[in-house]
């Protein structure tokens, strides 16, 4: 598929969610586009869709390594709360940026592309190099470690949510 | 350990996309009516609640500039000289060309023809297929059949040139051709040559306009010397080219 302009707002919301940081992830927005664009240029091949986001992973896991990282270690997970839908509606985007930009690689990748909702699941493969049951669990695990920060964060009580204080 | 279903469901899509293959179609359609139903709807919706959340994040003025300008990724735009190194463009010009050639050939050949070269290149094939024993056997001089061909046939000015009069001939027939009509064929002890002689072909106005000199028809390695006279056709066909025809009749012209 051509990339034109309009797909590119997707791969700016792609950036901010691997980098949490608007800085960055507009750093790496515009080296990819301008790498796209030498490209054409050149005798190479037009970049295609999947190029961009490609290209825009790996510059993005860079400037992470950069800055202050997350300490690795094992995150609580709880189920799915029926409720997380009302919790979710509290949070500011940039707040979801962050938690999944501290998320380890390759689950980073893998959150930040399956929530653009964007690709079909042989798209996502492709783009993450990975086979769909590693896929399902990184999601899965991505799930019910964000629903536990939803709890410590916004707790949500009969119709009424509670800023838990930590966001 | 999760079966392929459970797997497949932990990455259904957040919305109905096409292209979603049967596999990941059966699993959602068996999630939804299944006893799982539940634990899979508050799945759809944490994942269409942070979708949603995604879609909000504001795209920052100074990177919008970038999505109004169209020209941002040039299209690719192929040189005439990228174009013409291109193996397939190579091989179409190749092709063209030998199209072209033989087109050409032809043409150059079909200006030079005369009335009745079609006839000529047809009983070149005859010569080429027959062989002598169904001739009649007659040793004379070629240029001694006139009379025969007359007494015999009835065949009024089927006379041999001058230039192939004094050949030795080993036989002779008289024929019908479906296309070319009443033909003499005689068979020469000389390079194996054969003489045609068969009525003239009138043209697009319906005339019928002799020539003296001669023309030449080739068809698959044979070849025939053609002259024209009260309105008959002779032929000498020869296994060979020009060359081997011009010999024989430049040696009469001295």
């Amino acid at each position: 598929m051509a990339v034109t302009t309009k797909n590119l707002p997707q791969l700016y919301r792609f950036c901010f969610l691997m980098t949490g940081d608007a800085a960055k992830a507009q750093a790496a927005f515009q080296d990819t586009v301008r790498e796209a664009a030498t490209r054409s240029e050149g005798d190479e091949p037009p970049p295609d869709r999947l190029w961009f986001f490609r290209d825009a992973r790996w510059r993005c896991v860079a400037l992470g390594e950069q800055g202050i990282q997350a300490e690795p270690g094992m995150l609580e997970e709880v189920e799915i709360s029926a409720t997380a839908p009302r919790q979710i509606e509290q949070l500011e985007p940039a707040q979801l940026a962050l938690w999944v930009s501290a998320a380890p690689e390759p689950q980073r990748s893998a959150l930040a592309l399956f929530y653009l909702d964007e690709f079909s699941l042989a798209e996502l493969l492709s783009l993450l190099e990975m086979k769909a049951g590693e896929l399902s669990e990184l999601i899965c695990s991505g799930r019910r470690q964000f629903q536990s920060w939803l709890d410590s964060t916004i707790a949500y009580y009969e119709g009424e949510t509670f800023d838990a204080g930590q966001g | 350990m999760p079966d392929k279903a459970e797997l497949l469901l932990g990455c259904a899509p957040i919305t109905e996309k096409s292209g979603i293959d049967r596999a990941m179609r059966v699993a959602i359609q068996r999630a939804r009516h299944g006893k799982k139903a539940a634990t899979f709807g508050h799945q759809q919706a944490f994942d269409a609640a942070i979708a949603k959340l995604v879609r909000a994040i504001p795209v920052d003025a100074q990177i919008a500039e970038w999505f109004v300008n169209e020209n941002l990724i040039p299209v690719v735009r192929h040189g005439w000289k990228k174009i013409v190194r291109n193996p397939v463009v190579i091989a179409i010009a190749t092709a063209l060309l030998v199209i072209g050639g033989v087109v050409a050939y032809r043409v150059h050949e079909h200006l030079k023809d005369f009335p009745g070269a079609d006839k000529a290149r047809r009983l070149l094939t005859v010569g080429a297929s027959n062989r002598s024993v169904l001739l009649d056997p007659l040793q004379t001089d070629a240029g001694a059949l006139s009379d025969l061909f007359f007494m015999k046939h009835r065949l009024e000015h089927y006379d041999v040139p001058q230039e192939f009069a004094e050949f030795k001939t080993l036989g002779t027939r008289v024929f019908d051709d479906d296309e070319v009509r009443r033909v003499a064929q005689i068979w020469i002890k000389e390079k194996r040559m054969q003489f045609f002689l068969f009525p003239a072909e009138p043209d697009k106005q319906g005339k019928i306009n002799d020539f003296s000199d001669w023309r030449f028809v080739e068809l698959e390695g044979w070849t025939g010397a053609v002259t024209q006279r009260n309105g008959v056709c002779f032929m000498a066909a020869i296994r060979g080219g020009e060359k081997d025809l011009q010999g024989y009749l430049e040696k009469k012209k001295q």
